[in-house]
């Protein structure tokens, strides 16, 4: 058994809403474990709907916040023992995140090259020429160039190629772990296996785990090694991504893939059986 | 120059059997984008020569990706025109509004009565519909009581029967639209929009922002209402799973201009054109990992789109004719169109 990259270990993460009077505890995150492993690249799924806590988790993951108990280890340290600038830089050039929306994770009133310069000063140290070279290089491993970028503002871009800005930011300090908050769920149809292929090749090309987070089962059957369902905070199903994907046991996992909308529900109607009955929506 | 409004239609007849005529028919319509700057004009061809027709009691889908024209082209068929949007050419004619080139060219007065009544919207972001400051019941209040006709009572009991269509108890009316989980204001939307018995609705995103699980309900009381008064459905969605379950015939939009039309189930068993091949080829499925390709580059700029067609720079079957000439829509096969020179070579030479 190798080392864990990162290992979360009953995470609990509870909020406190209401006043003086109504005061109530909501459990976000409920006793959450699993590790991935270092010396062998994944891209681990986290599904759920709104609400689910998926998005606390990865949160706490990036060390945004603190679980309210359990720990949370990467590379053999805990999370919680991070105190300090230095310390702080190199767990963030270690675990890097992409969000959902390309056009908030941007200022729009600054260069989209200015945001990849700064980031490889802070976390290559790189300077001069070195900061332009490691700039373009990221840029290329995602498809685009700096001399397409330099320049221009985040609104000049489409979305797709603004997430692939957005990526390549990320890589910038060849991280080890990426959490990534659904990534494709603002991206365009056409554009969006493009991003979705892309994180396969971060995986195998240049060995970078990720945590992949989303409520779309049909790219996460596409591109995952390893799945986990939550439901209210809590885990209700988890192992290997397709086998759970192709037959899921808990009734929410069972829920979620009967809501899948499937290209194949289009021939339905005009099939064997005839009528509408065979569509998933037929008037009661 | 205006047309009289038709006088309102019975309930009753609005649930006849439907007419042959279709609810809407869109004709070569083009609305650009125009800003004048200093005596220089600058147009953003938005839609750019669409032509379709919305059959009676049918749910017509429209596909495309963002900046492909979509929601301009709900604009001008709702006839929310505000500069610098301009309807430059082409008509949309209303099986309840004959003679009229569309409610962009219709009175104040007139679209007045026809807005909610005939045609009514499902938006994306029901928070737009519904004032967040005023309880439901006002919304329902403001919009459509003077287009039922009916006294008070009366209509807020067809309210409360219009809502146990859509699953809501008639208590929602006295809650403040935050109180409302996003699948029930949409909900509350939908019974808006669908309260009058509108011949004409039309449903933009509605469900993009929903979770799958409350989509997919969601969903399936957008087709049983629909089923119900009768009406015809324009929905607009980039959601190529949305449209293969729900619509029955589909359009495919690109860069302002239909490439495909047919029915639904045609569209995704036969796709002819290659965007539309790629569109339907690409998706992921649920048991087949093998590898989805990606389509190289990005939609085009609609301020400066490429000569000719207009997918072609990104197009694996593009051909010399595609740099040049715009391909037209061309009938393949019973209630299919389709716009490439590559599945209708004898189209070359058509504007």
């Amino acid at each position: 058994m190798s080392g864990a990259l990162i290992e979360l270990v009953n995470v609990r993460k509870s909020f406190t809403r209401g006043g003086l009077l109504s005061h109530r505890r909501v459990q976000a995150v409920d006793d959450v474990s699993f590790r991935i492993a270092a010396d062998d690249p994944v891209i681990f799924t986290i599904i759920g709907e709104s609400g689910s806590g998926k998005s606390t988790l990865a949160r706490m993951i990036l060390n945004i916040t603190p679980p309210t108990s359990g720990s949370i280890v990467f590379r053999g340290r805990d999370l919680s023992t991070i105190r300090g600038g230095a310390d702080r830089t190199a767990f963030m050039a270690a675990v890097q995140p992409i969000f959902q929306n390309p056009f908030e994770a941007f200022n729009p009133l600054k260069r989209l090259d200015h945001y990849l310069h700064v980031t490889a000063r802070r976390f290559t140290g790189a300077k001069g020429q070195a900061v332009e070279q490691r700039t373009d290089e990221v840029l290329r491993q995602v498809g685009l160039s700096l001399a397409e970028v330099r320049g221009r503002f985040p609104h000049e871009l489409s979305g797709g190629q603004l997430q692939r800005v957005a990526i390549a930011r990320a890589l910038v300090s060849r991280p080890a772990l990426i959490v990534a908050d659904e990534p494709v769920s603002m991206v365009d149809a056409s554009l969006r296996m493009a991003i979705v292929n892309l994180f396969r090749g971060l995986r195998d090309d240049l060995g970078i785990s990720i945590v992949y987070i989303t409520h779309d089962l049909a790219t996460a059957y596409y591109i995952s090694d390893e799945l986990m369902i939550m439901q209210k905070g809590k885990v209700v199903e988890a192992g290997a991504a397709r086998p759970i994907l192709s037959d899921p046991q808990h009734p929410y996992s069972r829920q979620l893939k009967d809501a899948v909308l499937s290209p194949a529900l289009a021939g339905a109607r005009d099939g064997a059986n005839g009528g509408s009955d065979a569509r998933p929506f037929h008037a009661s | 120059m205006s047309a009289p409004v038709p006088a309102v239609p019975s309930a009753a007849a609005a649930a006849a059997p439907v007419p042959a005529a279709p609810v809407l028919s869109v004709q070569d319509l083009k609305a650009y984008y125009r800003t004048r700057y200093f005596g220089v004009t600058r147009d953003v061809r938005a839609v750019d020569g669409v032509s379709f027709e919305v059959r009676a009691g049918e749910i017509y889908g429209l596909a495309g990706e963002s900046s492909s024209g979509k929601t301009t082209l709900i604009k001008a068929i709702a006839g929310a025109i505000r500069p610098p949007l301009e309807v430059v050419g082409g008509t949309m004619t209303f099986s309840f509004l004959p003679g009229s080139p569309g409610l962009h060219r219709a009175s104040p007065a007139e679209v007045a009565g026809i807005r909610w009544r005939h045609l009514s919207y499902i938006m994306q972001g029901s928070m737009n519909v519904l004032n967040p400051v005023r309880r439901v019941k006002h919304s329902f209040d403001d919009f459509a009581f003077r287009h039922m006709g009916l006294a008070r009572s009366a209509f807020w009991a067809e309210v409360e029967a219009h809502l146990a269509r859509v699953d809501l108890d008639p208590s929602v009316l006295a809650a403040y639209p935050h109180e409302l989980s996003g699948g029930m204001r949409q909900r509350v939307t939908i019974a808006l929009a669908t309260l009058c018995r509108p011949e004409f609705v039309i449903a933009d995103e509605p469900t993009t922002a929903l979770d799958v699980l409350v989509q997919k309900t969601v969903l399936g009381m957008i087709r049983s209402v629909q089923r119900e008064i009768g009406s015809s459905l324009l929905f607009v969605t980039h959601d190529m799973g949305v449209h293969a379950a729900l619509t029955d015939r589909l359009a495919i939009m690109y860069a302002g201009r239909l490439a495909e039309e047919g029915r639904t189930a045609e569209i995704f068993a036969r796709p002819r054109h290659p965007y539309t091949r790629h569109l339907v080829g690409s998706l992921p499925r649920i048991g087949d990992a093998s590898e989805r390709k990606s389509l190289d580059g990005t939609p085009p700029n609609l301020a400066d789109p490429p000569p000719g067609c207009r997918f072609h720079p990104r197009c694996p079957l593009a051909m010399d004719v595609c740099r040049r000439e715009q391909p037209a829509m061309i009938a393949d096969g019973p209630d299919h169109r389709v716009a490439c020179f590559a599945v209708h070579p004898q189209s070359e030479g058509h504007p």
